[in-house]
């Protein structure tokens, strides 16, 4: 198979060895790479017992075969390992080019496992790969230690890096690269700080050998130019190019899709106003920052020049925007801005970080924490002060509250009591995302259901086909804009194509959002084929994605996961709001479209894969 | 075995009960003065235990064994707990 070097780079951090191994066509051949190789060194490497913080999980940085085809999108990447956070699989992907570096130095995967005895970080160029002293870096946020490590090792270097929340644990700690993409969600940012791992730092100058470049550069110019003509036919204001995913609050608040005042509100008008995309660009300073080869460039770079929430860098993300300033009732986006900053410098993800927050001002409201808890902060909901000020304890793992908080809100909740459990919106360990299944009940049904990396939005993006009208015809999923959104025909089939599609892309190391402006299953398909010589269908494509999607259930089942789990979603979930279009609206009838999505699956009753469907995608030797 | 215990690593003999990992961190904690004095209000039962990511109860203490690699961290309770 082209597009891959059959090899991965070991790190064992207990005994300071670097090696290379092999590894067979097959494993390709059924996982691609990216989040599906993740899943296929987890199932190999880590069995039953191992959890996050032991030195025998394993942490991943893998590529995919779309890395280096110069194509818009094609800087993805993965990390995998098992969560902290909820305790099974996970994997999350992030940009720039550390992914493209790993590819160019000769690997399809850089695996670290083991625990060093003093703080270190890994360096890789080419064929050389050392484990040096990170003393210094330590204690250290994520963005002075990628600068330390270039200082270093030289500018030439892509790093990720993990701040003080992810040398201190907090279980959804992040970790970061080119202080612009985040390895986001499920925690992974603390497995690293677990093997007392500063960052990696790769550089490669190797170029992979593709089944047919003619091929490839002809998708590449045809695919890039479609994808930048669609992005300047949007309205300024919602371009990609010009304020990235923040635009999508615009498009999100007349659906009742965001939010408020943690999930309990439909309408903010001071904050849809101040928040608006319009003032990203005018009080943000907001410049594009875009990504190796991307024509849409929905990354931001930003420069507040004046006033308490000075500050240059990230400009935040729609998820970002509407967790900790929706969610939190805080209507000035300069803090907003900055405490997402303030977030990415300790490695923290903004999603989970929100959701604590807004559980923390609910628990102020009804007293169920006080000032005396709270450092004297005053945490009603939308104090910015007070929202800045818990960013930073909670980074640095203050202890009393800050320290509390960083274990997420199932912990939090549970330690605390009184009720409290009632408003964490979180399942299974994780905060939910930024799509409320009020708006479009198929939410409800991932949130539950998917395997991939806990409740996320991103590794089952069904909501997209309501809120931003995204399709997936080559797999029979056309603009639903004339059904009701709020009904469970199909959605057990659409979730399960969007795992399995979230699969693909996560495994060829595509980026999605491409998707939005118009990038196609057909794009995908031809691009993988002409890069790898695959020759697949989208019978075959989504085959992969089916093959993917069952390991990561049997690793979740190895890693403890029982049925019930996918049941106990966050009581909130069956709140309705009073107004707004999603007014009324609870997925009543939840529990039997996890079951149709069981059946639809291929999994019994009990939520297990059946011996049946595991034969069908070639995983009958996989069961534990 | 080596365990963590709140994002630190200690050596313990293999397979301690979690009740001697409990009473190791009151030894290694008796002069913070927090503990010290939830120790006094409170008893020993108000300070919480998180074991690889799960809340422990007081009455698991005898009946837990840890293993190699285990996570564990000590949260001061807040608002009564």
């Amino acid at each position: 198979m082209k597009s891959v070097w059959n090899k991965i780079l070991r790190i064992d951090l207990s005994n300071g060895s670097c090696k290379a191994e092999h590894v067979p066509d097959e494993v390709y051949e059924n996982f691609l790479g990216g989040a599906g190789m993740n899943a296929y060194i987890l199932w190999k490497e880590s069995p039953r017992g191992t959890t996050s913080f032991n030195p025998a999980n394993r942490l991943t940085f893998a590529p995919g075969p779309m890395q280096g085809l110069k194509q818009s999108g094609a800087a993805k990447w993965t990390a995998g390992a098992i969560s902290p956070a909820f305790h099974l699989n996970a994997d999350s992907a992030a940009t720039a080019s550390f992914g493209i570096e790993i590819k160019e130095a000769g690997y399809d995967a850089v695996v670290v496992q083991g625990r060093a005895e003093n703080p270190v970080y890994v360096v890789v160029e080419d064929d050389r790969a050392e484990i040096k002293d990170a003393g210094r870096l330590w204690g250290q946020d994520a963005y002075v230690a990628e600068d330390g490590i270039k200082e270093i090792e030289g500018d030439k270097f892509e790093c990720v890096t993990i701040g003080q929340a992810g040398e201190r644990g907090v279980r959804y700690a992040n970790i970061q690269t080119r202080k612009k993409s985040f390895v986001g969600r499920c925690g992974l940012g603390a497995v690293m700080g677990s093997k007392l791992l500063k960052g990696i730092a790769v550089r490669g100058s190797q170029t992979i050998t593709v089944h047919d470049p003619a091929e490839i550069d002809r998708l590449n110019k045809q695919i890039n130019k479609r994808l930048a003509d669609l992005d300047r036919e949007q309205p300024e204001w919602l371009q990609m190019k010009r304020v990235g995913t923040a635009a999508a609050t615009e498009l999100f608040a007349p659906q009742g899709n965001l939010p408020i005042k943690n999930y309990r509100l439909a309408d903010f008008p001071k904050g849809i106003q101040t928040h608006h995309a319009s003032n990203y660009v005018k009080e943000l300073n907001a410049r594009p920052w875009p990504c190796q080869y991307c024509v849409l460039q929905c990354h931001n770079h930003c420069e507040v020049k004046e006033g308490p929430y000075s500050y240059t860098g990230k400009g935040p993300e729609y998820e970002s925007f509407a967790m900790m300033g929706f969610n939190t009732m805080v209507d000035d986006i300069k803090a907003v801005a900055y405490a997402c900053e303030l977030a990415n410098l300790y490695s923290m993800d903004t999603i989970s970080l929100g959701v604590v927050i807004a559980w923390a001002m609910e628990c102020y409201e009804k007293k169920v924490l006080t000032k005396t808890d709270t450092y004297g902060l005053d945490l009603t909901w939308g104090n910015t002060e007070a929202m800045v000020e818990l960013v930073r304890k909670i980074g640095t793992r203050a202890d009393g509250l800050g320290y509390l908080l960083g274990e997420g809100t199932k912990i939090a909740s549970e330690i605390i009591g009184k009720g409290s459990g009632d408003w964490a919106v979180q399942m299974k360990g994780q905060e939910i995302a930024a799509h409320n299944w009020r708006a479009q009940y198929i939410s409800a049904l991932n949130y539950c259901t998917g395997v991939a990396s806990g409740p996320n939005h991103e590794r089952g993006n069904s909501q997209h086909i309501w809120v931003c009208h995204v399709k997936l015809p080559e797999w029979g999923i056309d603009d639903v804009r004339h059904e009701d959104r709020w009904s469970w025909e199909n959605a057990a089939d659409r979730n399960a194509k969007f795992h399995d599609y979230c699969n693909i892309i996560n495994s060829s190391c595509h980026c999605k959002f491409m998707v939005f402006r118009g990038y196609t299953l057909t794009d995908l398909c031809n691009t993988i084929n002409a890069a790898t010589g695959l020759g697949w269908s989208m019978e075959d494509l989504r085959r992969c994605g089916d093959r993917i999607t069952q390991l990561q259930k049997l690793l979740n089942i190895r890693y403890g996961w029982k049925k019930e789990h996918d049941f106990a979603y966050p009581k909130r979930f069956m709140e309705p709001v009073q107004e707004g279009p999603a007014a009324g609206k609870i997925p009543v009838g939840l529990e039997d479209a996890i079951m149709d999505y069981y059946s639809v699956r291929g999994w019994d009753e009990s939520g297990i894969p059946t011996e049946a469907k595991l034969k069908e995608v070639g995983l009958q030797g996989y069961i534990d | 075995m080596k365990v963590s215990i709140n994002c630190s690593e200690y050596e313990f003999h293999k397979e301690p009960k979690f009740s001697e990992i409990v009473e190791f961190v009151f030894e290694m904690k008796k002069d913070d003065p927090m503990i010290r004095k939830m120790r006094e209000k409170a008893g020993i039962k108000h300070i919480l235990f998180v074991l690889n990511g799960r809340v422990v109860q007081p009455d698991q203490y005898d009946s837990l064994k840890i293993q190699e690699g285990d996570d564990i961290r000590f949260v001061l309770p807040f608002a009564g707990g």
